[in-house]
């Protein structure tokens, strides 16, 4: 494993429960790799599996995709929807020799600071295992 | 166009400028192309804070506003006040977080800087993308819909029909009064059940602002708080339009079916009877056994149902309490128990009235399992005893479940159903009577078993609700960032159709493509998310916008 080797993690977050999670982290001071790039996103069912190929061409090591806990969300189901959409991708990924362990959902209430620092730090060490993205250099566009 | 953009950069006091070189940012940023301006300040959510920001804008005629400071969710607002202030649309602004997301994880100083930089980075490159979006508002209708003409649903739309509107009352069967209608007594005062029902039902009918309709069932429910259109089925075959703002789910609740727990014996011995049909015994007059004679001993059982459905029913004990006390004062002689597994007796006025109900001579049986045979209650006492007690007559008190066409309606009102299938509200302590959709309220037993002051609480805390939020003559402000579908690139596949749980979008038959109704949409992107072809897209977060975004992010 590459030490110095710094995961780029491209993190969508649901505005209600993830983002929140994130902001409770931080007022925690709870200390993360600094891996993630955040972005926010109303709902998690927002996310275009598609959008997250193109994440992954343009360089991502990694992309996580964070919503509300099953029966939480803000908009009822959306996050039921990201999981079946999340689930497509994976297969899609596999089928297109794209590493699908470089992918993640998670649910993350806008209660759990601690949680969603331990899925950032989780995440990134499973990227650095895996090492940088190949795929930017493979795919050729 | 060549955007102005400014950024800003807040210190938080000492909460970003411990940990963000923010010198080091600012040489960084303002060598991009783009901005014209970079300033920081000590705290800009400030009252001078603002003030500074609303005439930089002003004094550098900026076109786009980066704002970099703490999260969205506490300050967002307040900036986007300020941009408006400062004759800006407020949705040519981002305010992307440097505190919570930068300063306060990462201890590094120069990651943390290196870090606050790239989230400046991404939004400066996202900025020129934005566009001005427009506030809208639109008229609200402030008649109410209630579903349910028992106790809650009644307490309810007499509390609403306060002559500024009109209220609906929706009764499915052929007469109001519900449950309640259906019982003698009510303790602790043991007054007469018909007599309060009665004289409810009668306000109702006399009030100019209350439509009643009885034997009508809701069939469609489209749109949201303010403007709700609901198709109602009359009778066999009427059918009626309605629109209002709110709507309250008063369906009350269905007893146990006994039928599933042979154990009981209801219906395959005489003389067993449930709650309600005791209840309407007593009504008419006088407690006999089928044969015609009355009764020399009498079990009450508790509990029944209670494990099979997961929870305890609450009112059960107080009214097997209440049938002992009928038995006692119409068959002085006669011998009674309840066999209980738990009491469940709180209230201030319970406690009373179970020490006066023992002392007139009545049994308590604690259980652990009961079963009824011809003529006896077979049980098991804690001890693991096994005793056998002979009774000419048994009154089961069934689980309280939630009324058999909760699902229907759940699914139509799109509000979820929680445990033991009864209506979910909100938030269990904090708003017990209000659903994840906005203008659809709950009362009574439909959220959960309760006894009558609880529903009638619950009752007047919903007509408190509705009062205070749907003002007739004020206008609602909609959700602004909505979605939108191309004309152009839909595929008529009609997968947004599908999943939007808010049936704000809908087909146009005519041009083969979907179409977003504005006022119905809240923005959550799901069908963006899944449009194949790329033609939903969702205002302030499109796909060009968040691809800017990220590919900054990643660089």
């Amino acid at each position: 494993m590459n030490e110095k080797f710094v995961p780029r993690i491209v993190g969508f977050l649901c505005n209600w429960c993830s983002y929140a999670g994130a902001d409770l982290a931080g007022v925690s001071r709870l200390q993360m790799p600094p891996s993630l790039r955040a972005i926010r996103v109303m709902c998690s069912s927002r996310v275009n599996p598609l959008f997250i190929i193109r994440v992954f061409l343009i360089g991502a090591d990694g992309v996580l995709v964070a919503g509300c806990h099953p029966g939480d969300c803000h908009y009822q189901k959306g996050n039921y929807q990201a999981r079946r959409k999340f689930a497509i991708l994976k297969n899609i990924f596999e089928s297109l020799g794209l590493e699908s362990d470089r992918l993640r959902l998670s649910w993350i209430s806008a209660g759990e600071g601690p949680r969603f620092a331990k899925v950032i730090t989780e995440f990134t060490e499973k990227i650095k295992e895996l090492g940088p993205n190949p795929a930017k250099e493979k795919v050729f566009l | 166009m060549v955007e102005k953009i400014g950024v800003y950069v807040c210190e938080c006091g000492p909460n970003i400028a411990d940990n963000v070189d923010i010198d080091k940012v600012m040489e960084t940023i303002s060598s991009l192309p783009g901005v014209e301006v970079v300033e920081r300040h000590k705290l800009l959510c400030s009252q001078n804070g603002k003030k500074f920001l609303k005439e930089s804008i002003q004094e550098h005629g900026l076109t786009r506003i980066v704002v970099a400071a703490c999260s969205p969710k506490q300050h967002e607002v307040t900036f986007m006040k300020v941009c408006e202030e400062a004759g800006i649309n407020p949705y040519l602004f981002q305010l992307t977080n440097i505190r919570e997301q930068c300063a306060w994880i990462i201890t590094d100083k120069e990651l943390a800087t290196e870090r606050a930089i790239r989230y400046i980075r991404a939004a400066l490159r996202r900025v020129p993308f934005h566009r001005d979006l427009a506030k809208k508002e639109i008229e609200t209708n402030p008649d109410v819909l209630v579903i349910g003409g028992g106790i809650a649903g009644m307490e309810a739309s007499l509390l609403l029909a306060g002559g500024d509107r009109k209220i609906y009352l929706i009764e499915k069967t052929d007469v109001l009064g519900g449950k309640v209608k259906e019982l003698d007594k009510l303790l602790p005062r043991m007054e007469s059940s018909l007599n309060i029902i009665s004289q409810k039902i009668q306000e109702v009918e006399q009030s100019e602002d209350i439509k009643v309709y009885t034997k009508s069932e809701v069939e469609e429910v489209l749109g949201f708080l303010g403007n709700f259109v609901v198709k109602v089925k009359i009778g066999e075959n009427k059918e009626l339009e309605l629109r209002v703002g709110a709507i309250v789910v008063a369906t009350g609740f269905s007893m146990f079916d006994l039928k599933q727990l042979p154990r009981y014996g209801y219906g395959q011995y005489d003389n067993v009877y449930t709650a309600l049909e005791f209840e309407k015994m007593n009504i008419d007059g006088k407690i006999l056994l089928k044969d015609g004679k009355p009764p020399k001993s009498i079990g009450i059982i508790h509990c029944v149902g209670r494990e099979e459905r997961g929870y305890c029913s609450g009112v059960c004990c107080m009214y097997c309490l209440k049938f002992a006390n009928y038995i006692k004062s119409k068959l002085p002689d006669a011998d009674v128990s309840e066999f209980y597994q738990e009491l469940s007796i709180p209230g201030k006025a319970h406690q009373k009235f179970y020490e006066d109900t023992k002392a007139k001579g009545v049994n308590f049986i604690r259980y652990d399992e009961v079963e009824v045979m011809d003529k006896g209650i077979k049980y098991k006492t804690e001890s693991g005893e096994e005793k056998t007690s002979s009774v000419d007559m048994v009154v089961l008190a069934p689980a309280i479940e939630p009324s058999g066409d909760t699902g229907k309606l759940a699914e139509m009102l799109r509000v979820s159903q929680g445990d033991g299938g009864f209506f979910q509200e909100e938030h269990p302590k904090l708003a017990p009577v209000s659903t994840s959709m906005e203008g659809i309220f709950i009362a009574g037993c439909t959220q959960g078993p309760k006894n009558i002051p609880e529903s009638i609480v619950q009752a007047q805390a919903v007509a408190g609700r509705i009062l205070s939020s749907l003002i007739p003559g004020k206008k609602l402000e909609l959700e602004v960032k909505t979605s939108e579908i191309s004309e152009a690139l839909c595929i008529g596949c009609q997968t947004c159709l599908e999943v939007c749980t808010y049936g704000a979008i809908y087909f146009d038959e005519m041009k083969r493509v979907s179409v977003v109704n504005e006022v119905l949409c809240r923005g959550c992107g799901n069908c963006v998310g899944s449009c194949p072809s790329g033609a939903a897209s969702v205002k302030h977060f499109t796909t060009t916008q968040l691809h800017q975004e990220v590919v900054e992010a990643l660089r």
